[in-house]
């Protein structure tokens, strides 16, 4: 950048001639010092200058301003707007946008440099600029040249990556929470019990916790470094932190938990369970203790029992029919009324049967306890209605009595009942002043205590070992305990406690993993990742949860110091196929599984860089479907993971298969064994009956098939209503819905049956989950164009589809890159052009009304056209278009077609019903027009590649095969595994890894252990000003 | 010039992250240009509405006949008796509109429809990643701060054997995040007017705040650039709640003014309080909480169907199970229906006293309810298995709200047919009148959308 010679760039002349006089004549002075002066005269580098001229101001001066833009007045805008316009130049310049790629007359790069520098000089000094924060953003990864990148050119750049405080992720915080929580959630899986990472439904344990590190839900990558706490964030944190100090205080009370808390709280909590064992002794015993105590004088020592007499119950309404009650189950009765009813019934029923006097001698006992008069009509009502449901679930006695209390105690409690029983007291009563009595008394004993140094340093530590995993400095325990201190002396033990769980939770340390290079500085100013934060950022690239041993011990022991300690680590941990995770707890809720045992960050890399699992969340409608959609979805997802796991498993050609596979899972557990099993036993039954006259049969023929149906469980059909002496006439019912289904599968002759039944019930009678439940979803078929009542169902899957190539081709991925109600081909278009074809579209301009015109006589393709081709759209569309529509061979649905539905009431043909078993097709069907799934692609560098495409097939077949679409998802799994973008100085890490994945034979592990192990990775360097 | 504004601006728009700040934005709390915030009361019930109930029974025949025909209608209130159930509110029908028509299918409905009705989406069950947009009492907060940006309260679960407490809520500031709320009147009362009952915790809270601000602000001035920014960020994020404590705290004579009595019986949770007892100490607090100006929107599942009922009159000796009622129940001879009509008969006997209690307050030249509405609705449609084809809303409006609606009965043209409004329509209205001009709030109705039938934006009729 020169610094001696600058020139006004002011009141520039339309004359290109007098514009060079300009820079020539003037005084020029320097840079520094016209920052220094502004609000001053602005002026332009004149080297700058001279650059601007040559290749910018014919179309950017006044007359032409190409796109609103005039650089020849630059001096004449205020600092703000001057400021704005430096910065769009800024980033024109830097990503070589400008001059137009058309232009041949291009500065070299030399010139470029300078310009930019002068650009940065500039808005820098103004505290400005905007570039370096764009440059961090996910949407400005392929900003960066592709072929600069791999060009190896700048390879001898050493790669680093910025120190860095990292926001945790919404896994990550999930994962942090259930260790603190200690929760760890199980599946059964294959008939086994497995402990899984990622189950954060947390059953059973009551903390609301919620998750304020959501990422954003782009395909691509979502968790990148440029996110930061905000007031949001720390706030719903407030709130978390405060459920989790309850918590871990309540889960202290085990005493190795937090020994530091149980030794301070421990006394306390002494005396709660001492109070607490009284309470509950008393409860169950104290009449026997009273009339022991009181003896003859007991029963004048009762309140007066008034009976409640409540109206007897009425069963018949005012119109003469009967009411109808609520079932046992669901009378609302609550455990305690229901446990103290069995246990009346138990004390006062004679010979198991019911009376009055039985009641009476109830309600008297529970009035003498203290009940209110509405518990006692609620218990008396509920004895008088479901007496017969009582006695026949009467549960057996519990036969574990407690252990009475120690004599001493028996002694204390006896005391307090003889001094605090009054006459007419119930038994509550009294029970409330012995407790109040014993608690004032344990108070004023702990009052007379105090928290010592001791117990003050141990649980500093303990917490910072607890929260954030590791112990804290001397000078954080210093400070820790002054803060404990002035917090005990206002608010006591326990919430001090409390406090000081919060206030670690509230560290930044907690929220943000820490990436800072430690030790000696090589040539190029890098220092090695610490070794304890080379173990988090090795642990959470593949995982989300924290170190674990192995990783923590090699941290702890030195072993995490070179390049080969990083890879022995990441081998150990990509071949660990012990632990299991839950991948998508939504595809859960829809009822279809969803876990992996591989790393669950290697299979989500490519599940949110396709961006499949976004089918979710699209709301369509059945009756365009033809069908139950909702479950359909979540299957759809889950078979879509299942795809793409045993891809990742196999470690061959990764990308070229997930790109190009032909072979998939529908309607399938993943567990061929299983699979076949089911579908077997689903022809068992349909060959048992198929002969007999089935549709005909009634309640008593069908009894007379009882052994049968008692061996081989038939939906809807329970063997214990067909074994009736009337037969199984109630049963016939879901008999036939049952057999009507099987026929429809294997009626025409198909070796296999689809492993459903379309009768309603909750039993798991055909196909099942590897998890254990029913197999949800058969409607999935239709997304494949298979007609379930003509299907010879595959029991061994993954299998050929026809009309499918690769995961682009799949339901889930179709759906997801679709709208409510129609195709989107633009955002399929832009899906492959930035994801696979390293290219940037920029934003929809504000000004823009991005909405294709509805038009009920043409198919989308046409109305695309119509809305993209003129010139101002063309530009960008034309780098989406003809990749995306050669998917409009698959409707919204991702089903195959050859027609397109012309959806509009105008045009409809025939109403299809709105209610039908899954193997119906209920959609309406509408006029149609021919589908042309023609494109071209463009883009992959490969003359062999590039050219006139024919569908969707031929497209994804063209870019399995090209070396740039590899290279575009190698620079994707470098974003997500470094949480940042790629800059020229990653060059060689990206090389490397392409050449990792080449010579491995297509194995993405290679990739992941290149990256890992890279220089971007192992490698940190302070930011500096 | 960048700042620190622009600089969170481009680092949360970048990466696409979520806007996490419906809370913090409240605490600016500017009043709005005519000096008073609008203020909104949403309360839920479970176990569907039946639409049919809402008629009035005074109809001519001429109008009772497009009623049951579910064809538009428009009639006057003045001129005509509510139903039995809604006779509380007989005094202030010239502030009340009965909105039949509406229709909710985009949401869950069937027993549960968790935040979904209150967003218009599907919430695929309660999992997180189905809360696909901040709900419309969120999006109103944000319109209309306060220090608490938004409260929800509920009376959910079995309060007769745990103390509810904090529970998750059905509200939610943004996509994928689940508010809490609180789920019984004695925690609520002590979470709310904390600068009031328990000063020494706040004390603690700005203790702690205040050590964390000057914990980070030492860690910040070692560091350069990006990473700076990071922890100011933080410590402004501190700044910011200190602030609101501090807002809380200088309100608390105020608070101490207006806070209400809650009875021993709520203590510990209040396991053996009744429902009426529970409904009418939420509603007590509920009033308060917008009385203080602690917050302009509530948010009150009123029940739900694990919300036992007890002590209902008529049914005072009863455990009811809701989720029994709707499926025909009856209890101490009381029919189904007839529980179904006391239920909602309290309810609106406590969305009286709200609408009484705000109507005591003086604001400006007239009362807190001028600048109030209330909504009492379904959460899952028209019935106890409702598929939201008919969402009826009992709204009462204040005089200063934006909505011409008030004093009638108005039934808007049935679901998939031309004219027809779905609660985006109606979150849409509420929205556009108050200064947010979304296009069309909430997902569309995909029966409307097969037919090609308008569907997008605000009901113009009640913007008029």
């Amino acid at each position: 950048m020169p610094s001696t010679a600058h020139i006004t760039f002011l009141n520039r002349l339309p004359i290109k001639s007098n514009f060079l006089a300009a820079f020539t004549l003037t005084a020029m002075i320097s840079a520094s010092k016209a920052i220094a002066a502004e609000p001053a005269k602005f002026q332009v580098d004149p080297v700058a200058g001279q650059i601007l001229e040559q290749y910018c101001i014919d179309c950017h001066e006044d007359g032409t301003e190409k796109g609103d833009v005039r650089l020849d007045n630059l001096a004449e805008l205020t600092l703000d707007a001057r400021l704005d316009m430096m910065n769009r130049m800024h980033e024109k310049v830097h990503f070589e946008e400008m001059p137009p790629k058309k232009k041949k007359d291009q500065p070299t790069e030399q010139e470029r440099k300078q310009l930019e520098n002068w650009l940065a000089e500039i808005l820098h000094a103004n505290n400005a600029s905007k570039l370096e924060d764009k440059l961090r953003m996910p949407n400005y990864g392929n900003k960066v040249d592709h072929d600069k990148l791999f060009s190896g050119k700048y390879k001898d750049l050493p790669g680093y990556t910025p120190d860095r405080r990292w926001l945790i992720s919404e896994f990550i915080f999930d994962a942090k929470m259930n260790s603190l929580l200690e929760y760890t959630g199980q599946r059964d899986i294959d008939g086994k019990r497995y402990k899984v990472i990622g189950d954060n439904g947390r059953n059973g344990v009551k903390v609301n916790l919620t998750n304020p590190f959501l990422l954003p839900t782009q395909s691509g990558v979502r968790y990148y470094d440029t996110t930061t706490l905000d007031g949001g964030h720390l706030l719903t944190m407030l709130t978390n932190a405060k459920e989790l100090s309850a918590f871990m205080i309540s889960r202290a009370k085990n005493k190795t938990y937090l020994p530091a808390i149980y030794s301070i709280m421990g006394a306390e909590w002494e005396q709660d369970k001492i109070l607490a064992d009284r309470a509950t002794y008393l409860n169950a015993n104290i009449e026997p203790l009273l009339v022991d105590l009181f003896k003859d004088k007991h029963d004048s020592l009762l309140p007066k029992f008034v009976a409640t007499k409540p109206a007897p119950p009425v069963t018949i309404g005012p119109d003469g029919k009967p009411l109808n009650l609520p079932g046992f189950d669901y009378a609302g009765m609550s455990v305690e009324d229901r446990d103290q009813i069995w246990a009346a019934i138990r004390r006062y029923s004679q010979d198991g049967k019911m009376d009055e006097s039985m009641i009476v001698k109830s309600e008297r006992d529970w009035f003498n306890f203290g009940l209110s008069e509405r518990e006692l009509i609620v218990r008396v009502n509920f004895m008088r209605i479901y007496m017969d449901e009582f006695f026949k679930r009467m549960p057996k006695p519990n036969t574990n009595v407690p252990k009475p209390p120690a004599e001493a105690e028996l002694a204390v409690m006896r005391a307090a009942l003889l001094k605090h029983r009054k006459a007419g007291d119930n038994y509550i009563a009294v029970i409330a002043k012995c407790m109040t009595e014993w608690s004032d008394g344990f108070r004023s004993e702990r009052e007379k205590a105090s928290i010592t140094e001791e117990q003050i340093s141990k649980l500093v530590d303990q917490l910072f070992t607890k929260i954030i995993e590791r112990a804290p400095t001397s000078e954080e325990q210093a400070e820790y305990a002054t803060l404990t201190k002035s917090y005990y002396q206002k608010i006591g033990s326990e919430e001090t406690i409390h406090k000081l769980i919060q206030t670690i939770i509230l560290r930044t340390d907690f929220v943000y993993r820490q990436e800072f290079g430690e030790g000696n500085a090589d040539e190029n100013g890098r220092k090695m990742l610490s070794p304890r934060d080379a173990s988090y950022a090795l642990a959470y690239a593949l995982t989300d949860s924290s170190p674990d041993k192995e990783l923590a011990a090699a941290a702890s022991s030195g072993r995490l110091n070179t390049r080969e300690d990083y890879g022995r680590e990441v081998l150990r941990m990509l071949k660990n196929r012990s632990q299991y995770y839950i991948v998508d707890d939504a595809v859960e809720r829809i009822g279809s599984d969803s876990f992996t045992n591989m790393p669950i960050r290697k299979l989500r890399f490519f599940r949110e860089f396709f961006g499949y699992p976004r089918a979710l969340p699209i709301f369509k409608d059945n009756k365009r479907f033809g069908g139950d959609y909702i479950t359909v979805s979540g299957r759809a997802v889950s078979e879509a993971d299942m795809l793409v796991e045993r891809i990742l498993e196999q470690d061959t050609n990764v990308i070229e298969t997930l790109l190009g596979t032909e072979d998939f899972y529908v309607f399938h557990s993943g567990n061929n064994e299983e699979m076949a099993k089911s579908s077997a036993y689903v022809r068992k039954i349909y060959d048992y009956f198929k002969d007999k006259d089935w549709r005909n049969f009634d309640g008593l023929k069908l009894k007379e098939h009882l052994a049968f149906l008692k061996e081989n469980e038939v939906r809807g059909v329970n063997p214990d209503v067909v074994a009736k002496s009337t037969g199984g006439k109630e049963a016939l019912g879901g008999f036939i819905s049952t057999m009507s289904s099987y026929e429809d599968l294997l009626g025409k002759g198909q070796a296999n049956a689809v492993p459903f039944s379309s009768t309603p019930g909750h039993g798991k009678t055909e196909g099942q989950t590897r998890t254990g439940t029913q197999l949800r979803g058969p409607e999935i078929a239709k997304c494949f164009n298979i007609d379930l009542k003509n299907w010879n169902y595959p029991t061994t899957q993954p299998t050929k589809m026809e009309h499918r190539k690769g995961i682009l081709t799949h339901p889930a991925w179709l759906i997801a890159f679709a709208a409510n109600t129609e195709t989107d081909p633009v955002r399929r278009g832009k899906w492959v052009r930035e994801k696979l074809l390293a290219g940037s579209i920029p934003d929809v301009p504000v000004t823009v009304d991005a909405v294709i015109p509805e038009d009920h006589h043409n198919t989308m393709r046409t109305r695309l056209d119509k809305k993209t081709k003129e010139e101002y759209c063309w530009g960008c569309h034309e780098r989406m278009n003809p990749l995306g529509l050669s998917f409009e061979m698959y409707d919204d649905f991702g089903r195959y077609r050859t027609e397109e539905f012309l959806e509009h009431p105008d045009n409809l043909i025939k109403k299809m019903p709105d209610k039908g078993p899954p193997q119906d097709d209920l959609r309406d069907i509408y006029k149609t027009l021919p589908v042309d799934a023609k494109g071209q692609l463009v883009g992959t560098g490969d003359p062999n590649l590039d050219g006139d495409i024919k569908d969707a097939i031929d497209l994804t077949g063209r870019l399995a095969k090209s070396t740039r679409v590899r290279q575009s998802i190698i620079r994707y799994a470098f974003r997500y595994f470094m949480g940042r973008n790629e800059t020229l100085s990653d060059s060689k890490t990206l090389i490397d890894a392409d050449l990792a994945y080449v010579r491995n034979g297509g194995s993405f592990d290679a990739v992941i252990y290149s990256l890992l192990t890279s220089d971007s990775f192992i490698y940190r360097k302070p930011i500096t000003n | 010039m960048k700042t620190r504004r622009d600089f969170l601006k481009s680092t949360a728009l970048g990466a696409g992250a979520l806007s996490l700040t419906p809370y913090l934005s409240a605490f600016g709390a500017t009043a709005p240009a005519n000096g008073f915030p609008k203020r909104f009361v949403f309360i839920r019930k479970s176990n569907g509405e039946i639409p049919s109930d809402l008629a009035l029974p005074t109809f001519s025949a001429a109008d009772k006949a497009l009623d049951d025909k579910k064809q538009a209608l428009e009639v006057d209130l003045d001129k005509h008796e509510l139903p039995a159930w809604l006779q509380s509110l007989e005094k202030h029908k010239a502030n009340l509109c009965i909105l039949q028509g509406l229709s909710s299918r985009m949401s869950e409905n069937g027993h549960f429809s968790y935040s979904s009705v209150m967003g218009a989406y599907k919430s695929n069950a309660n999992s997180l990643s189905g809360i696909k947009r901040a709900t419309i009492d969120f999006e109103l907060a944000k319109l209309f701060p306060s220090p608490f940006g938004h409260v929800e309260l509920s009376l959910l679960g079995d309060y007769t054997k745990f103390r509810t407490g904090i529970v998750s809520g059905y509200s939610a500031s943004g996509p994928h995040q689940r508010n809490y709320c609180y789920a019984d009147p004695q925690t609520a009362y002590n979470e709310l007017f904390r600068a009031v009952t328990n000063p020494d915790s706040v004390d603690s809270d700005n203790a702690m705040l205040t050590f964390l601000e000057n914990d980070e602000s030492f860690k910040e001035k070692i560091l350069q650039g990006y990473e700076k920014l990071k922890l100011s960020n933080h410590i402004h994020s501190i700044e910011s709640i200190q602030a609101r404590n501090k807002k809380l705290s200088q309100m608390a004579g105020s608070i101490a003014k207006y806070i209400p009595k809650i009875g021993k019986i709520h203590a510990d949770g209040g396991l053996t309080a009744s429902s009426p007892e529970k409904q009418a100490a939420m509603t007590d607090i509920l009033i308060a909480a917008l009385v203080t100006g602690l917050t302009n929107v509530v948010t009150y599942t009123i029940d739900e169907l694990s919300t036992p009922i007890r002590g209902l009159p008529g049914n005072e000796a009863d455990r009811i199970s809701i989720h029994s009622i709707g499926h025909n129940g009856s209890y101490s001879g009381v029919s189904a229906n007839k529980i179904r009509d006391n239920i909602r008969t309290g309810h609106i006997r406590e969305v009286a006293r709200i609408v009484e209690g705000l109507k005591a307050v003086p604001e400006g030249k007239g009362t807190m309810f001028d600048n109030t509405m209330i909504m009492y609705f379904p959460e899952g449609g028209e019935g106890h298995h409702g598929l939201g084809i008919e969402a009826p809303f009992v709204i009462l409006a204040g005089n200063n709200c934006k909505l011409d609606m008030t004093g009638r009965y108005i039934r808007l043209p049935f679901h998939a047919t031309e004219g027809h409004k779905t609660i985006g329509n109606w979150y849409t209205t509420l929205l556009n009148a108050h200064g947010n001009p979304i296009k069309h709030y909430g997902d569309l109705d995909l029966d409307m959308s097969r037919l090609k039938l308008d569907q997008m934006g605000a009901i113009s009729r009640f913007t008029a």
